[in-house]
């Protein structure tokens, strides 16, 4: 058994297919203006390196933060009302923002939030960054070293209607970085099919290159074709997997070994999660020795699941009850919105408390 | 109000005031707001504090203990000047606080005034697919609004009420991120998969969002806020009823293809005998011919059972192609030459690999 390697939030999404691309000659990072045209999903990388999912500019930014001191262990977090004080730093009210991602640069423990100022479509984005010392400060995007990856586009064929190819974007539901390679996960709002890439970092000049197809045949008998929400990668025993899950509640197990162009993928449903519910985010963690996954979910609060049997469930290739994990509900824990790991003791979460969202660090269960 | 030179002529009264000091007018700094910006007058802004001018001038919005403004200072004209980073929004309380080194601290207040909601301008333009029988297995509406809407409250402005009226439970998949498009004005409203998807828990515990032989309606609320703020002109209501699940992919070899006449811009007709996806209608079809890719443009009528494709020149004589992305789905999201859910006991996962299919035909004199 190995610790766990990357870790960050989870992985929802729907039911599974999925397009690598792979490219070539290496963009290297540039001072300057980074352009954002909107912020979503967050990922650390190497160095102090910040992913921002760009959902409207249909890119990948990787920007160099300058946050490279490590931190001391033993820290903590709580800003209440955090939504109420970023909303008041941006000189509007709280319900004309959205906090779209919280992530820990895991050297410094510094904490970064990628946030939209307003609803429309002329919303800003803004990445701010919240020290030990609990103050919030924005993150300079006027120079700054980064650089950035756009991403393939869906297939598709050349239109005489501009405007019907206008509406059709992806919405990046999740970035993790890991090996060498970013992550990338995402729903079209048009067909129902899936988008997970992985694009090595430093970036490449992305290319549509041919997809995989991850399947997990976990509806028992039924295998579909549906888009990758969010994941978690992982690794046990030397071999690096994925652990996704899907909207309509499986968690699936990917190895990463096998996400090579043009196969297909079998991932295997290791936990069914039950009606109504969305799983929201998700984190990795060791303790005493053992391995777990806290996941936070829509209706059915934080769940801790043991991961230390991930790598004996095999794919399901017969029609049976699925596959379950032993998990707990965390019944201290209600309102998790984000989730991200702090520190080897700590997870940080943003939840919900009254009308407002506390942002806050928590013993890991 | 005070304009920038007024910074000067208050500066040096206090500079002559400090010059005579035991009959020194006492000058208090003034925090006056213009053109969005925050300007200190009667104080004379010099270096920089050690630790930065907001040592001196904060701006806080809002109620409550919360940090100071984003934005920049500047000197002009010898008044420090606070520029926030965003312009603080309408209706907004603001505090702005100032004092000097060893000064005393000098407080004033500003309220935006509220901005008018406006008028009501905006509609449901049409929700697709248009038909109003939608099978058991339906994936998605597409709401289109006729002018941008804003974000984040899609999952309580958005109803399914069977026919007693009473609302169904969450029979869509409420992703926080809205699957909006670029400019606001389409969302796109999956149906929770894991109640379409056979085998799957919440199918099991929950039933299909929507039962065949029974009458829904989608109520979309009057009160969603456009992007202005204002609320939609009117509720809107759609009224289906539901027949069986549909696991059929499309199939191109069944679909009636209707050539136009050569030497004329009638359109050619394409009808699939069933509702297609009309977002994926616009541009997942094209039309080849002997020199290539065919300008044109489509329409999608008849309850998007029918594509109907007008060339830019009149047709000629001879063989064409109609090339169809295999990514095209139906209502209940199976794509040409592959279902939604494949039942792989049923032998049926030999799927279409190649991201294109193709339909000839021949333009002709008859």
């Amino acid at each position: 058994m190995t610790l766990p390697r990357s870790f960050t939030r989870l992985a929802a999404g729907m039911c599974c297919a999925a397009a690598l691309a792979f490219g070539a000659s290496t963009v290297a990072m540039t001072a300057g203006k980074a352009q954002l045209k909107s912020a979503g999903p967050l990922a650390f990388g190497p160095d102090g390196i910040l992913f921002v999912g760009d959902s409207v500019g249909a890119a990948i930014v990787a920007l160099d933060v300058n946050d490279h001191t490590a931190a001391k262990s033993g820290g903590t977090v709580e800003i209440k009302g955090i939504n109420e004080k970023i909303a008041a730093m941006l000189g509007t009210a709280a319900d004309q923002i959205t906090i779209q991602d919280v992530v820990v640069n895991p050297i410094s423990k510094n904490v970064y939030l990628s946030v939209s100022r307003g609803r429309g479509p002329d919303a800003v984005p803004v990445i701010l960054r919240v020290d030990s010392a609990a103050k919030i400060s924005e993150v300079s995007l006027d120079n700054i070293r980064h650089s950035s990856v756009g991403l393939p586009d869906p297939p598709t064929i050349a239109s005489d209607n501009p405007r019907a190819q206008q509406q059709r974007m992806e919405v990046i539901t999740s970035v993790k970085y890991v090996d060498g390679k970013v992550f990338v996960a995402g729903l079209s709002n048009e067909e129902f099919s899936s988008s997970l890439r992985s694009i090595p970092f430093p970036f490449t000049e992305a290319s549509k290159a041919a997809g995989i197809e991850i399947w997990h045949g976990s509806h028992g008998r039924f295998e579909t074709n549906a888009p990758v929400r969010t994941f978690v990668p992982y690794e046990i025993d030397h071999k690096a997997s994925i652990l996704a899950a899907y909207t309509c509640t499986p968690l699936v197990k990917i190895p990463v070994s096998e996400l090579k162009p043009g196969s297909k993928v079998k991932g295997t449903t290791i936990a069914e999660l039950g009606a109504g519910n969305r799983p929201l985010d998700m984190i990795v963690y060791d303790k005493g020795g053992k391995h777990f996954i806290l996941m936070a979910n829509s209706a059915r609060g934080v769940m801790k699941l043991s991961a230390d049997n991930l790598d004996t469930f095999q794919p399901i290739t017969k029609q049976t009850e699925p596959a379950g994990v032993p998990y707990e509900t965390i019944a201290d824990l209600k309102g998790v919105q984000q989730l991200d790991k702090f520190d080897d003791g700590s997870a940080l979460v943003l939840m919900n408390s009254g009308s407002s969202l506390d942002l806050r660090t928590v013993p890991l269960p | 109000m005070l304009r920038n030179r007024d910074c000067w002529r208050l500066t040096g009264l206090f500079s002559l005031a400090l010059f005579l000091a035991p009959i020194a007018l006492a000058q208090t700094p003034v925090i006056v707001m213009e053109s969005g910006a925050f300007r200190v007058t009667g104080w004379r802004a010099a270096a920089p504090p050690l630790n930065g001018w907001s040592t001196v001038l904060s701006v806080y919005a809002g109620e409550g203990d919360v940090p100071p403004v984003l934005g920049s200072y500047s000197v002009v004209d010898g008044c420090l000047v606070f520029a926030p980073r965003f312009p603080i929004a309408p209706g907004m309380h603001v505090r702005a606080v100032f004092q000097a080194p060893n000064g005393v601290p000098v407080e004033a207040a500003f309220d935006l005034p509220k901005q008018e909601t406006p008028a009501p301008a905006t509609r449901v333009a049409h929700v697709y697919p248009s038909t109003g029988i939608l099978p058991e297995n339906q994936l998605k509406f597409y709401l289109y609004f006729s002018a941008p809407m804003q974000k984040g409250q899609a999952w309580q402005r958005i109803h399914l009420l069977d026919a007693d009226g009473n609302r169904v439970a969450l029979p869509f998949l409420e992703l926080d991120e809205e699957l909006w498009d670029r400019d606001n004005t389409r969302l796109t409203v999956l149906f929770d998969p894991g109640r379409i998807k056979r085998g799957l828990v919440p199918l099991k515990e929950d039933g299909p969002s929507i039962v065949a032989g029974k009458h829904y309606t989608l109520v979309i609320d009057r009160d969603w806020p456009d992007s202005r703020g204002a609320a939609l002109v009117e509720e809107f209501r759609k009224e289906f009823r539901v027949g069986p699940a549909d696991r059929t992919p499309p199939n191109p070899a069944k679909w009636h293809v209707l050539t136009p006449h050569p030497d004329t811009t009638e359109a050619l007709v394409l009808d699939f005998a069933k509702p297609m996806d009309y977002a994926l209608l616009q541009h997942l079809l094209e039309v080849t011919g002997p020199g290539g890719r065919i300008a044109g443009t489509v329409a999608v009528v008849k309850d998007e059972t029918e594509w109907r494709f007008t060339p830019q020149q009149p047709w000629k004589i001879g063989d064409y192609q109609l090339v169809i992305q295999t990514a095209l789905e139906d209502l209940a999201g199976n794509h040409v030459g592959r279902a939604f859910d494949v039942d792989v006991f049923d032998h049926v996962t030999q799927k279409i690999s190649k991201e294109t299919t193709s339909l000839p035909f021949r333009i002709r004199r008859q």
